[in-house]
């Protein structure tokens, strides 16, 4: 597989032409939006001024407003930015993989996991699909949310995983359920605290204390067969998914089910979305781009999921 | 109520709690050796397998395939102890490596299909073996604190509960194999 730096040249030599060209539409739209959203706001003003009340009525329709028009302005430039750069960079990776823009890992996928709770509403886009040394593997950014009621009846939206949903096929059998969740209790109460409160989550299966200190330190693991939680998470998985939670640098939820690995990294935004208001040509914002589809595709090849045991071949 | 029922209410309460506790991972030591037990018994089971498909060709190693066929029929003999079967099992794993190791000086067995699957078979039995250990060295350090520590200290000696011993694990084993040196 390419690596990241080489990803990075892709991105600048190959896609230089695409990107200045895109670079222009952005300069043009990121002018087209700041004029649109001056004209909005001197209407709400002027409304406001006018009304002499209703300011939250014109409030909510300056923001309701305000967003429908940003969706539409910057919806061709996003088209054009995902089929001209997002896809051309995970086909540099591997010719093979399918990607859709507009859908996302299904919820089926996403509830089987076990990882967090059922959501009320599930959205995402950026689709990639297909096989990497023979080993099924799909991702999509994710966005759960649950709703609320809160006193007054109204219904609010609280977020439960927004990221990057990755599902691939495990090289082990086993017929339990293994869950392996960042570790907040140990950090925030303590070791003695955190593990009793842990011991004690009703949610989940038993608790399962790893033997490796620094993966315990990091991470919480549940699972419904102490042994088997342990026969999955051998010593040198535990130590590669702790050097892949340094690498993805956001918090890490994995879990193992039925004959797959599911992996949610939690980065709390909208994943391979253009940027609109800084260059695409900035260092930073390809290294973005880059190190995500990288971090995404190289689970396989990282987590070494095609060693498959005798068994499974 | 007078205040000295509710204290002794209280205590009770938490003398109960304390014994199940401590009846609980005692029983969860047992639990897990009984899955360690029939892991090893895999193992056990390829054992005649193995020494039938190699020794053929291994002229040099045949005390090593005794040794093991030795080790095996001691292992599978009824009414041994825990404390005996944790102590033979290291045995067998590192004369198993010794075979393996060995396997590796004749091409014509690393090429039979025989023992190539054998190879593969005894290598996940391995892995098994291994998680089937740590989850019994985790049970035991939680039971071994437990009537270590205070309070439930003084409940398990009034138990008579002993210590437990763990499987110890090789550190070799534990390590990667580090090519470098393997070269050097």
């Amino acid at each position: 597989m390419k690596s990241v730096s080489e990803l990075t040249d892709f991105y600048y030599k190959n896609l230089y032409p695409t990107l200045e060209k895109l670079e222009k539409d952005r300069k043009n739209l990121s002018h087209r939006i700041v004029m649109v959203g001056i004209f909005l706001t001197l209407i709400a003003g002027v409304a406001a001024y006018s009304l002499k009340g209703f300011y939250e009525f014109v409030l909510f329709a300056y923001i309701a407003l305000g967003g429908i028009a940003y969706k539409f302005l910057v919806h061709d430039y996003t088209h054009e930015f995902k089929m001209s750069v997002i896809k051309p960079l995970i086909h540099s990776i591997d010719s093979s993989l399918l990607y859709s823009s507009t859908t996302h890992v299904s919820e089926y996928l996403f509830e089987y996991s076990h990882l967090f709770s059922s959501p009320d509403k599930l959205s995402g886009n950026d689709y990639v699909k297909g096989q990497i040394d023979g080993i099924n593997i799909q991702f999509s950014d994710l966005h759960a949310q649950k709703k609320h009621q809160n006193s007054k009846g109204k219904d609010t939206w609280t977020t439960i995983f927004q990221g990057l949903f990755i599902v691939a096929d495990f090289n082990k059998h086993f017929n339990g359920e293994t869950i392996v969740l960042p570790d907040t209790a140990q950090s925030t109460f303590g070791e003695l605290i955190g593990q009793w409160l842990q011991s004690n989550n009703a949610a989940r299966d038993e608790l399962v204390k790893m033997d490796d200190p620094s993966f315990e330190k990091e991470f919480v693991v549940y699972s419904d067969n102490q042994i088997e939680a342990r026969y999955i998470l051998s010593h040198a998985l535990m130590k590669k998914l702790l050097d892949f939670k340094h690498k993805s640098a956001h918090p890490v939820y994995i879990s193992f089910i039925g004959t797959h690995i599911y992996m949610a990294i939690s980065y709390d935004k909208d994943l391979f979305e253009p940027s609109v208001f800084r260059s695409l040509l900035e260092y930073k914002v390809a290294m973005e781009y880059v190190k995500t589809l990288h971090l995404a595709i190289g689970v396989v090849e990282e987590l070494k999921l095609n060693q498959k045991l005798w068994s499974k071949r | 109520m007078s205040t000295s029922l509710i204290i002794l209410v209280v205590l009770a309460l938490i003398l109960v709690l304390m014994y199940n506790s401590l009846v609980s991972k005692k029983n969860q030591v047992e639990n897990i050796f009984a899955s360690v037990d029939t892991v090893l018994k895999k193992r056990y089971d390829l054992i005649p397998n193995l020494v039938a498909s190699v020794s053929k060709y291994m002229e040099h190693e045949k005390s090593l395939l005794q040794e093991v066929t030795k080790l095996r029929s001691e292992a599978t003999k009824p009414n041994i102890s825990d404390g005996e079967k944790i102590a033979l099992d290291a045995k067998i794993s590192s004369a198993l490596g010794s075979i393996m190791v060995a396997v590796e000086a004749y091409p014509e067995l690393k090429a039979n299909e025989n023992v190539m699957h054998l190879q593969h078979t005894l290598h996940e039995v391995e892995e098994q073996i291994s998680a089937a250990r740590r989850a019994y060295n985790q049970s035991v350090t939680d039971y071994n604190n437990a009537i270590e520590m205070i309070p439930t200290s003084f409940m398990a000696s009034l138990m008579r509960y002993g210590r437990k011993q763990v499987f110890e694990i090789d550190v070799s084993e534990r390590q990667n194999v580090n090519v470098k040196e393997l070269f050097s």
